[in-house]
């Protein structure tokens, strides 16, 4: 069986234009280069990477909210254009990062959860505001929220809005777009744990971009890193944590906050800034940061190897790397067990009410 | 689920208007604008005389003597049915170029940043309208259509368009970044639907004060277009066509002039301060 969504090698170029009347081209931002994932149902992939490396722009191209450039994405074995657009645009669903801007301040919260229902002619009137209701009640708000505006919410409440919203047509996957990064730590632990509750009963499959580590580690199933438009590292959650293989998700995973002073120095954090997407590095596209950058690295741009079943790497010197050092005894620094801590007692705590 | 929610009333909160007569030049202004359209609208049955009536017996009397409660002008009309008319012709004015200048602008606005591939090509046509003065406008076009209320009109809509599309374009960029759009465009909405439902609704405050400020900029210059005798023609009373037949008496019956002049200032005035303050009233920072 095909998996749910297939992404290959799914590219977008900006062109750079100078010039008011006659504009030419002058560069090209690679913003995504070549992506390829798959996805398969009931999976959550996540998509972790510094700000700027292409998450949202991936994100966006598998919604078809920008064209791509090049590359192919397949939802359930057929490829998205024309008819099969209009399919896509049903069963997948998007819940955005600023729960502020994600909702419109015009519409009551009935009307903006009942909106894709409307748009694809789903039900009557009246089994449209029942479905609002019974959403309202999934994402653990009150049926008489319905009838509010959204500026009476706060912002884990708006969240769990655009979750409803997302949900009301029965949609197969949901791309999350960094959804729980402007909220509170224990707002995230709420959100991130309803999503993975509605994953459960509903059989979701989750495109999960993120760059907290800590919420990608409670979230995951998968984890895709990106680096200036393309993956470095995809594996399974476990691998990517306990042994990392590329240079830049070591440093990634140690450039977790850490309370612990003693650690300075321990850590060396990678030097400089990301290079500019319109003018990459030739060959390994970190090279100019990795601290174990040679001269083949300069030369030739490392493919993604598999390395080990579901682990691919891009890498000239995946093997021969230094054996990784583990931050804490479990791989995440202290402060991301006490979040994972944190989440786990919030689950235990709605658990408690529930029953 | 165990758990019983209750509803929680939260404070009502203040509505625009409530927000808008907390403010004593406000209320005041708002007051003048409601009272100044209540009489250009009720002119036929409130003015005591007919606006062309003349009483050579009467003539240049001056205010509050006789029966004339604002005078008489130089053929012995009454002024103050003169006033109550000539609001009539310049509100209507006023109000019809900003009409059609409004929706041409809004529409040109809105499709330049919807459809950015046109953006370019519509606001240079918008800098090219903006680079003439309205007053030339009004000479070019009463030129060739001849002087009149409809040259005025057309003169003040064309004038109004580049000013309302840049209004509307620049709100409308704001509002298309925000994820709602977003959203709205990931279900699969039309542009249509999407325009209407969650475009406009959110860009109405901006559009809706600079319409207000616009108002009295279009009375004034309408006014001005009438004085220079592009306007409204004798014997209709127009304010601004008023003020210019008086000019003549200025010196023993300067009432003529002054009373029409007072008339557009006030107007104008009530209109800018209103709109000032509904841009304040709209701000939601002040929604407390």
């Amino acid at each position: 069986m095909s998996a749910l969504l297939e992404v290959e090698n799914l590219t977008k170029h900006y062109p750079v234009k100078k010039g008011i009347v006659l504009a030419r081209q002058v560069g090209t931002v690679r913003a995504v280069d070549g992506v390829s994932f798959r996805i398969e149902r009931g999976e959550t992939l996540a998509i972790v990477g510094e700000s700027g490396c292409g998450k949202s722009t991936t994100a966006r191209l598998v919604l078809r909210l920008i064209e791509p450039t090049g590359g192919t994405v397949r939802f359930d074995g057929l490829e998205v254009s024309g008819a099969a657009l209009r399919t896509l645009r049903r069963r997948v669903q998007v819940v955005f990062q600023d729960p502020y801007a994600s909702l419109n301040p015009r519409l009551r919260v009935a009307d903006t959860i009942a909106e894709p229902m409307e748009v694809h002619g789903i039900g009557t009137a009246e089994s449209r505001a029942a479905r609002v209701k019974e959403l309202l009640g999934l994402v653990g708000l009150a049926p008489f929220h319905a009838q509010r505006y959204p500026h009476e919410f706060s912002g884990g409440q708006r969240q769990r809005i655009g979750i409803a919203r997302a949900l009301a047509v029965q949609p197969e996957l949901i791309i999350c777009d960094e959804p729980v990064s402007a909220l509170d730590v224990s707002i995230q632990a709420q959100v991130v744990n309803l999503l993975k509750d509605l994953q459960r009963r509903f059989g979701l499959s989750y495109l999960f971009i993120a760059h907290d580590l800590a919420v990608v580690h409670h979230m995951a199933d998968r984890v895709a890193v990106m680096y200036l438009g393309q993956i470095v590292e995809t594996a399974p959650k476990r691998a990517i944590f306990d042994a990392p293989m590329h240079p830049y998700t070591r440093a990634l995973l140690s450039a977790i906050p850490h309370p612990d002073p003693r650690r300075r120095g321990m850590v060396k954090p990678i030097g400089g800034d990301v290079p500019s997407p319109m003018n990459p590095p030739s060959g390994c596209r970190f090279h100019t940061r990795c601290p174990f950058a040679q001269d083949r690295c300069k030369a030739e741009m490392p493919e993604l190897r598999d390395l080990a079943p579901g682990h691919r790497v891009a890498c000239h010197f995946a093997e021969t790397l230094p054996a990784h050092i583990s931050v804490a005894e479990n791989g995440m620094s202290p402060v991301a067990s006490q979040r994972l801590a944190l989440y786990a007692a919030a689950k235990a705590r709605k658990a408690l009410q529930a029953g | 689920m165990s758990t019983t929610v209750t509803e929680v009333v939260p404070p009502a909160r203040p509505g625009t208007l409530k927000i808008l007569l907390r403010e004593p030049a406000a209320a005041v202004s708002l007051a003048v604008v409601v009272l100044v359209i209540l009489a250009a609208l009720l002119a036929p049955w409130i003015a005591p005389y007919d606006p062309f009536d003349t009483d050579l017996m009467a003539v240049m009397q001056p205010p509050g003597e006789g029966a004339y409660l604002l005078g008489t002008d130089g053929q012995g009309r009454d002024m103050l049915s003169r006033m109550l008319h000539g609001l009539r012709v310049t509100l209507a004015m006023g109000a019809l170029s900003l009409g059609i200048g409004g929706v041409i602008g809004v529409a040109m606005g809105f499709a330049a940043a919807y459809y950015r591939r046109i953006d370019g090509l519509l606001m240079r046509l918008a800098d090219i309208m903006l680079s003439f003065p309205a007053i030339l406008f009004g000479l070019a076009i009463a030129a060739i259509f001849g002087p009149g209320v409809t040259a005025v009109v057309i003169a003040l809509a064309v004038a109004t368009i580049p000013l309302m599309a840049r209004i509307a374009r620049s709100t409308a960029l704001v509002v298309l970044g925000l994820d709602y759009i977003e959203a709205a465009r990931a279900q699969g909405m039309g542009d249509a639907r999407l325009i209407w439902r969650h475009l406009m609704p959110n860009c109405a405050s901006p559009i809706l004060v600079f319409a207000t400020l616009r108002f009295g900029q279009v009375i004034l210059l309408g006014s001005a277009l009438s004085f220079l005798g592009l306007g409204a023609q004798p014997p209709i009373a127009e304010l601004g066509a008023m003020a210019a037949q008086g000019r003549t008496f200025l010196f023993f019956a300067p009432h003529i002039s002054v009373i029409p002049a007072i008339g557009i200032f006030v107007v104008v005035l009530a209109f800018n301060v209103l709109g000032d303050a509904l841009r304040d009233a709209l701000d939601p920072r002040l929604r407390i």
